[in-house]
Formats: structure tokens, C-alpha cells, sequence
């Protein structure tokens, strides 16, 4: 099967693989297989990952979340909606040791064919289709060389989040100077944030280029029937107008494929879908071709082609992002050795080798040994951050693309000199700053699509929110509530999850309360509770009042059986002793606030009593309303009751 | 102004809860406060009952007495403390201060108790009563503390007025008694009531108990102040 079923977190969100990135995230989807519903799977979330799309149910997660990996998926088509149907991508596997699957084989492709060869407009969308996989997947992101002026594409392999002064950067096409590092940043993000706005004015047809089907008749044969079904209506009419360029503005013949002024290329190759789609006024319909397909008697092979339907709107970011993820091919580094970097420090110290490559360590290590290699290690260390500082700092742009790798730093210097200055909480702040690297999966609000309702545009980023605070809660090698006694006041839990994530990307604290009163609908297993002065606290679901009552009488009948420590002038056989908040604190390992909270949610309750004295508050065991008090009666009532039960005794009644 | 000679000598047997720290502090919790209260209000009339006291002190039984002094009202309770009856030769301050766990009810407190018992009809303030036949005679009894604590001796109805009255009136019916005329004084001091529950009433109560019965039309009350008689019908 296409779909594997997949682990979920605690939080009911897919447990992400080492290295994998979350990209996004949409609520209120559903899952096709070939053209018909997954029963199953009709309303959840859909993650779009690096690695992987994962959808998981909302009704029954555990049971029916699946999850689809990137690297067995073939091509990705979009379908915009039309009337009731809801926009769609579709993803079609690889044929992998699967002889018949998909059309390639003549068999299939034959019914295909009838509506292929119907219209010429078909064929259009048939090239089309094919181009995104024919063509090398590269961002066309350019460079301007400031020699010669002539703009060079950024190279495919140039990722601007982690590149640093050691990344190789090819020189300039034309005259062979090479570019200096700032300058490829620049172009990059600059590219990066001229596309994100213009996704929204995909309706406009600009880019778009309507492509002669004759030029790649070779490939049309390899696109799905899907397509071809949905490419109904003809667009003949943009063949005969003048294209414009994107880069230049220049109006080029629609049958260019790059710019005849600037050279750059014409095709918007990460478009031409969804804007087909838009224009297109009839889809999904359901013809013949659906239907044969649909019924081959090897069908279970060929219906593993997965449309994931966006009934909450988000479907065009979705379709961005997967197509930024399959043209990255994250899932290729899996096991890849880093990427070495350069060598400028070992240009500058000679025989000095950068520790973080473990290649060059090995090499010289062996060679220094002793106290002499551990400073040399330090120094290499020192002139490493240096470099890394340096580069940073030279330019805005260049600060934001390396700034992981200054935080990371940052953090390292602020335990230093927290180890330095000998205060007892390093290991805390070890512990934080540990939690940022582990926190790698944190939920932004540009990762969460903004559903198409303006209500619900926020509530998908706050269950997110509140999935990732009950993933944070529940950490077992954070144990986080485990520390805190089980219990720990919002206040704390937000200062710290704020302080895990390493001062990028905090949380404000009205999003903060308002992910929090969501666990409850979520089901997640934590939950926020206010106690009666108002104030509020995060516990592990499983513990509730009762258990806490039930706790706390354990322990103060336990005082019954162990002497005090000194002499008191009761029975402390009888009555035990009073404990105050303090000593509650000690003993559950609560905050002393939350053991005062608990304390009175018990009295309140009816179990304990207050005793205020010198000694300040104390809480007992309740033996002033021991039951009996309950409903004081008057004496001449409780006379009659017992006359009644006399009577009774003796059988007059 | 008498004051009972035959309260028992035996100390009074306290509840476990006496000795509870937490049964002097107020509780916050409506249940456990009701609770509290019932249990101290019970254990305010047996102590009563016990010593057969009818007035309580208020101030003089929270301590004043004793140990620390409380401030303002210290000087009204100590300066009438010989002339009140119950309060005079019994010291009550062990009944709102246990000194084994030192622990004492608040003045406060105490009223809240005072007034839960009232609402009970179990306790009235002797100053608020107006209506009382003999007031002008309790004011003897209770000049010390009636003016300065505007409320500070509380009868204690440990019986009420009304079943005290029909124990006089089952006394005079069980010994032949029906219109002849007694003085209060042979009621509560004469030989023929030892023995009766009513021997060594408190004067006042007894006056209020009467008039339950001439209300009733049972009994009527005549004479003057130090000499009154009762007549039963």
C-alpha cells in the first residue's frame, strides 16, 4: 500500500522521523484512494513534512492516521475545486517493481487516450504536467553577478538556512568571479519572500504560459489519466498571446521558453497547475476514463494514487510546500555525511582542523595529545565561533539565514558562563538549552495554514499550539510535570516553554491560555485546571481532585502512626498534626502556591480543616464535621427518631 | 441573687474535639463551619447543663480572667464577675479555652456561636430582652456586663423558658398544688422542691418561665420586686 499506518505522538500528532521538518499543517481534510473516499478518513489534519505527508483522523487517530512518503511519490497534481468538490492534490506513486502499474503501459493508456487526443487543450495540460518531473527540480532563484552584471541561478543545492561562509558557491557563468556568500543570501530570501506573497495572486494569469502540447508529445504518454480527465476544457486562446517575463517585463512569443531581453527562464514551472486549474471552468467530472479505471480488476495497484481533499481551504500553501519539499529531497541526506566545511580556518591555522568535521579531526588529532591538544581543540573551537560571528554579523539578511547557528552559539557562551560563575542552576540551564534542539518541531504560525473561514483561521495554529505544549508536557526526557510534582502553574509552564525555544518564535501569552483551554476538547492527556483564587495549572490528566485528596489523606493518616518530632499537647494518636503548605510543597514536590491551592481545594472539599495560629495555617484532617453534624436536628426530633426505633425494636411498629 | 449551689463538682467530660486544634479557628468551608458550629453550640449547653449555668459571661469566659487580658472588655467583665451568676464562683473560661493545647475560641467566634444558638432559641441576650417581667431585677444581676457589653451575658437555654415552665406546672400538678400561692423564692430555694430539676433555678429564667404560664393562662404572678408570689390555676 501507498499509505502506511503511522505512530502518533502523545499528543496525537505524528512522530516525526530524526531530521524531518514540519511544513505545514491544515485541518478538515479527507483522503481519496484513486476516485473513491477513504471511509475512514474523512476529517482530519493533514502534516506536510519534509519526509513525509502524514494525515491523522480526528475522530479516531489512533486507528486511522496513515502517512505517505515523499521519495515513493511519483508526480503531484492539483485540482482547484469546482462548485461542491473541494480542491484536491493528488499524488501518484512510483512505479516501483509494480509492472502494470499506472499508464505507462499501453493497456491503460489506451482509454486515456480518447479524451487525450479529443482535444488539443488536453494535450496542452498533458506537457504541462509532464514538465515539473522532466525538468531538474531547481528553485529559479537568481544572482546577479556584480562583475558583469549577468544573472546566474542560485545552485539547486544552495539551502540559505544552512549556509555559511564554508558553503562553495560556483563563480559567476559569465566572467568567473565568484560571488561573495551575503550576495547568494540575499538573492535567495529575496526570491523566497517576492514568492510567498505572490501565492495569493496565483488568478492571475501572468506567469503562466500555456506550452505547445508538440513539443513534449514524448511525455504525454506518462501523464496520469487523472489529468487528462480533468483537463476538459480547451485554452486555446492564450496561444496566441504575447508572454510576458516575470524578471523583465519584456512580452515574449508564447513559444519561447526563456526570456528573449534577460535570458531568464519563461516557464513558471511552480504554477502551472493550480493556475490551470483556476481558469478551468469544469472538473472532476466523472467520464469514462475515471470509471474504467476505477474498475480494471488490477485496481488495487492502480488506485493507490492518493487525493487529499481540502474542504478547509489551504489546499494552495499545501501545494507550495510539498512542491518545495519534493524539489529538496530532504529524504536523500538521510545518512549523508554533513556537509564539509571549508576551510578558511584551516587555511588561516595551518594544520588546525575544524572539530565539527569529524574527518579532519581524525586526522589531526592523533597527532596532538595532552593538555597541547585540548587547547589547540579550543582554539580551533574559538576561531571557528569567530568566523561564524563574523560572517553573521556583516549583513542583515546574512544574520537571518545563519541565525540557528548564532542561537545555538549563544546559548553555548551563556552556559559557559553560567558554568563559570558556579551557579547551581547550569544544569537547568543545560537542560533548556538542550530543549531547543529538541524542540526542533515548533509549530509557527506561517507553518499552520490559515483555513478558509476567518473564524477558524487562528484555531488551527492554537491546537497545534496546544498538541506541541502537551508533546512538551509529556516529554519523558524533559519530565517536565514529572519535576514539578505533576503539577505546574501556567505561568511557569509558559516562561519555560517560551525559554525552550530558545528566544525564536515565543508565544504570546493570550495564544498561550487559549491553546491551553483547548486540551481538553482536543483530548489530550493533559489538561488546565483554576483553582478558586483564579489561578491556573497544567496536569496530567489521570490526576485529578480526587486522587489528589485521596493522596493527601494517605499521608496525614500517616501521621497518625509516626510520632511528631516534638512533644505535642493533643492526641496526635487521634487527630494526627497540621500540616502547612510548605510542608505539602515537600512532600509532593509541589510549587509552595500550588500546595496552598491544593490545601484549599481539600477544605473546600470537606476533608481538611484550617487551623490558624502562630504557627500560621495549618490544615488537618476534617473531625469537625465527621458526618454526624450533618443536618443538626432539634433534640425533640431526634427524641421522637428515637422513640420511632424503640417502638420499632419492640415491635409495636 | 442566688447562684447554684448544687452544679456538680465533678468535672465536665469534654468532646474529643475539645481538644482539636483546629476546632478554635473559624472554618472557612460553609459545610465544616456549620459543622463546627453545631458541635460547639452542643458542646456550650452541655457545659451549661453540667454546671447548671444559666447567664454566660461572654467576656468572662473567653479568658479575661485568666491569662491575657482582651483588651477593652476586660475591665466591664472582671468588675462584674462577683455578681454574676455562673460567672461568679465558676471560672467558664475553660469552656472557650482549652489551655492543654492552648488553643482559645475568638470573642467573634464566640458570638457566632452565641448567635447560632439564638437562632436555635437556645441562647438570648440578657440586655436585648425587654420584655422580660423582672427586668428591672436582672439589672442587679447583670448591671456589670449588660452595660458594657452591650450583650455580653447570654442566657444559656440549656431549657427553654417553655419547658421549664411545664416542669413547674408538672411539679405543681404531681403535688397537689393547684391554687395555692408559693413565693419564687420557695420554688427555687424551699424545701419542698430539692430534688426537682428546677431547685436552684436563677430567679430571672424562672419569672420568664412563669410568665410563659400566665400567658397560658395557668398561673398568675403578683407581689413586689424582692417578694413576689405565683398563684397556679
Amino acid at each position: 500500500m501507498f499509505l502506511k499506518h503511522i505512530d502518533l505522538t502523545t499528543a496525537l500528532r505524528p512522530s516525526y522521523l530524526p531530521d524531518e521538518d514540519l511544513l505545514y499543517v491544515q485541518d478538515n481534510v479527507g483522503l481519496y484512494e484513486g476516485k473513491y473516499k477513504l471511509p475512514n478518513q474523512q476529517n482530519g489534519q493533514i502534516y506536510l513534512t519534509s519526509h513525509r505527508i502524514c494525515y491523522v483522523d480526528k475522530a479516531e487517530p489512533r486507528k486511522y492516521s496513515v502517512a505517505l512518503d515523499l521519495k515513493d511519490v511519483e508526480r503531484y497534481e492539483f485540482y482547484g475545486g469546482f462548485l461542491k468538490s473541494s480542491p484536491k492534490v493528488t499524488l501518484i506513486p512510483k512505479a516501483t517493481k509494480r509492472a502494470p502499474l499506472q499508464p505507462r503501459s499501453p493497456g491503460l493508456a489506451g482509454p486515456a487516450s480518447r479524451s487525450s487526443t479529443s482535444s488539443p487543450a488536453t494535450q496542452v495540460e498533458g506537457g504541462l504536467r509532464a514538465l515539473p518531473v522532466e525538468s531538474p527540480p531547481t528553485s529559479n532563484a537568481t544572482w546577479v553577478c556584480t562583475i558583469c552584471s549577468f544573472s546566474n541561478p542560485v545552485p539547486s543545492n544552495f539551502d540559505p538556512t544552512t549556509a555559511n561562509a564554508h558553503t562553495p558557491l560556483p563563480p559567476c557563468l559569465a566572467c568567473g568571479i565568484k560571488p561573495t556568500l551575503t550576495h547568494v543570501l540575499k538573492a535567495t530570501i529575496s526570491n523566497v519572500a517576492s514568492r510567498q506573497p505572490g501565492t495569493p495572486a496565483l488568478h492571475t494569469p501572468l506567469p503562466v504560459r500555456p506550452r505547445l502540447a508538440t513539443e513534449f508529445s514524448a511525455t504525454r504518454g506518462s501523464s496520469s489519466p487523472f489529468i487528462q480527465a480533468q483537463g476538459a476544457s480547451p485554452q486555446s486562446s492564450d496561444l496566441d498571446a504575447s508572454f510576458q517575463c516575470p524578471r523583465c517585463t519584456f512580452l515574449n512569443h508564447p513559444s519561447l521558453l526563456s526570456c528573449e531581453m534577460c535570458g531568464g527562464p519563461l516557464i513558471s514551472q511552480d504554477l502551472p497547475a493550480e493556475l490551470t486549474q483556476q481558469t478551468r471552468p469544469h472538473t472532476e467530472s466523472p467520464g469514462p476514463i475515471l470509471n474504467s479505471f476505477g474498475t480494471v480488476p488490477s485496481g488495487v495497484e492502480n488506485s493507490d494514487s492518493v487525493k487529499i481533499s481540502f474542504r478547509g481551504g489551504g489546499d494552495k500553501i499545501f501545494y507550495e510546500r510539498l512542491k518545495g519539499s519534493m524539489t529538496q529531497r530532504k529524504w536523500l541526506l538521510q545518512g549523508a555525511p554533513p556537509i564539509p566545511k571549508a576551510s578558511r580556518t584551516r587555511d588561516s591555522l595551518g594544520n588546525s582542523s575544524n572539530p565539527s568535521a569529524t574527518t579532519d579531526a581524525a586526522r589531526d588529532r592523533p597527532k596532538l595529545g595532552g593538555i597541547a591538544g585540548l587547547e589547540h581543540h579550543s582554539q580551533a573551537m574559538r576561531k571557528n565561533n569567530e568566523l561564524v560571528i563574523g560572517s553573521a554579523f556583516e549583513d542583515l539578511e546574512a544574520l537571518m539565514a545563519s541565525a540557528k547557528e548564532i542561537v545555538a552559539l549563544a546559548e553555548t557562551f551563556a552556559r559557559q558562563v553560567k558554568g563559570a560563575s558556579g551557579a547551581s542552576s547550569a544544569s537547568e540551564n543545560a537542560l533548556l538549552a538542550d530543549s531547543v534542539s529538541q524542540l526542533g518541531l515548533i509549530t509557527t504560525k506561517d507553518i499552520v495554514g490559515s483555513s478558509s473561514s476567518a473564524s477558524g483561521s487562528d484555531s488551527l495554529y492554537l491546537s497545534e499550539l496546544a498538541r506541541t505544549l502537551a508533546e512538551f508536557l509529556t516529554d519523558d526526557r524533559r519530565g517536565v510535570l514529572k519535576r514539578a510534582g505533576g503539577i505546574i502553574s501556567l505561568v511557569d509552564l509558559w516562561a519555560m516553554f517560551n525559554r525552550a525555544r530558545g528566544g525564536v518564535e515565543l508565544v504570546s501569552p493570550a495564544d498561550f491560555e487559549k491553546a491551553a483551554n483547548l486540551w481538553e476538547k482536543l483530548g489530550l492527556p493533559v489538561r488546565l485546571r483554576t483553582f478558586k483564587s483564579g489561578v491556573k495549572v497544567v496536569q496530567s490528566r489521570d490526576r485529578t481532585d480526587e486522587t489528589t485528596v485521596k493522596a493527601l489523606l494517605a499521608w496525614l493518616r500517616d501521621l497518625h502512626e509516626f510520632p511528631p518530632e516534638r512533644e505535642v499537647p493533643w492526641d496526635w494518636r487521634r487527630f494526627g498534626r497540621g500540616v502547612t503548605a510548605r510542608d505539602a510543597a515537600e512532600r509532593f514536590g509541589w510549587s509552595i502556591g500550588v500546595a496552598e491551592e491544593e490545601l484549599e481545594m481539600a477544605e473546600e472539599r470537606g476533608v481538611l480543616c484550617r487551623e490558624e495560629g502562630i504557627e500560621g495555617l495549618k490544615f488537618w484532617e476534617n473531625f469537625i464535621d465527621t458526618g454526624e453534624g450533618k443536618g443538626y436536628k432539634d433534640p425533640k426530633i431526634v427524641e421522637a427518631e428515637r422513640l420511632v426505633k424503640v417502638l420499632k425494636e419492640a415491635g409495636f411498629v | 441573687m442566688t447562684t447554684p449551689s448544687t452544679h456538680s463538682q465533678s468535672s465536665f467530660p469534654f468532646p474529643p474535639e475539645y481538644s482539636f486544634p483546629p476546632f478554635f479557628t473559624r472554618q472557612t468551608n460553609l459545610t465544616t463551619h456549620h459543622a463546627q458550629l453545631v458541635k460547639w453550640s452542643s458542646l456550650v449547653l452541655a457545659y451549661c447543663r453540667h454546671h447548671r449555668i444559666f447567664k454566660l459571661s461572654l467576656s468572662g469566659s473567653s479568658g479575661t480572667s485568666t491569662t491575657t487580658n482582651q483588651g477593652g472588655t476586660s475591665t466591664t467583665g472582671s468588675g462584674g464577675t462577683p455578681n454574676q451568676p455562673g460567672g461568679g464562683e465558676l471560672d467558664t473560661t475553660e469552656l472557650f479555652y482549652n489551655q492543654r493545647i492552648d488553643r482559645r475560641l475568638s470573642l467573634a467566634d464566640i458570638r457566632e456561636v452565641i448567635d447560632f444558638l439564638r437562632n436555635d432559641g437556645r441562647a438570648e441576650y440578657v440586655t436585648g430582652d425587654g420584655n422580660s417581667g423582672s427586668s428591672s431585677s436582672a439589672a442587679i444581676g447583670g448591671a456589670g456586663g449588660a452595660e458594657g457589653g452591650g450583650g455580653d451575658i447570654v442566657w444559656i437555654y440549656w431549657r427553654t423558658p417553655e419547658e421549664w415552665a411545664s416542669l413547674v406546672e408538672g411539679w405543681v400538678d404531681s403535688t397537689g398544688q393547684k391554687g395555692s400561692v408559693l413565693t419564687l423564692y420557695e420554688l427555687v430555694e424551699g424545701d419542698g422542691t430539692r430534688g426537682t430539676e428546677f431547685h436552684g433555678l436563677d430567679q430571672q429564667l424562672l419569672l420568664k418561665a412563669l410568665n410563659v404560664l400566665v400567658k397560658r393562662g395557668k398561673a398568675q404572678v403578683f407581689g413586689q420586686e424582692d417578694s413576689q408570689g405565683v398563684k397556679f390555676f
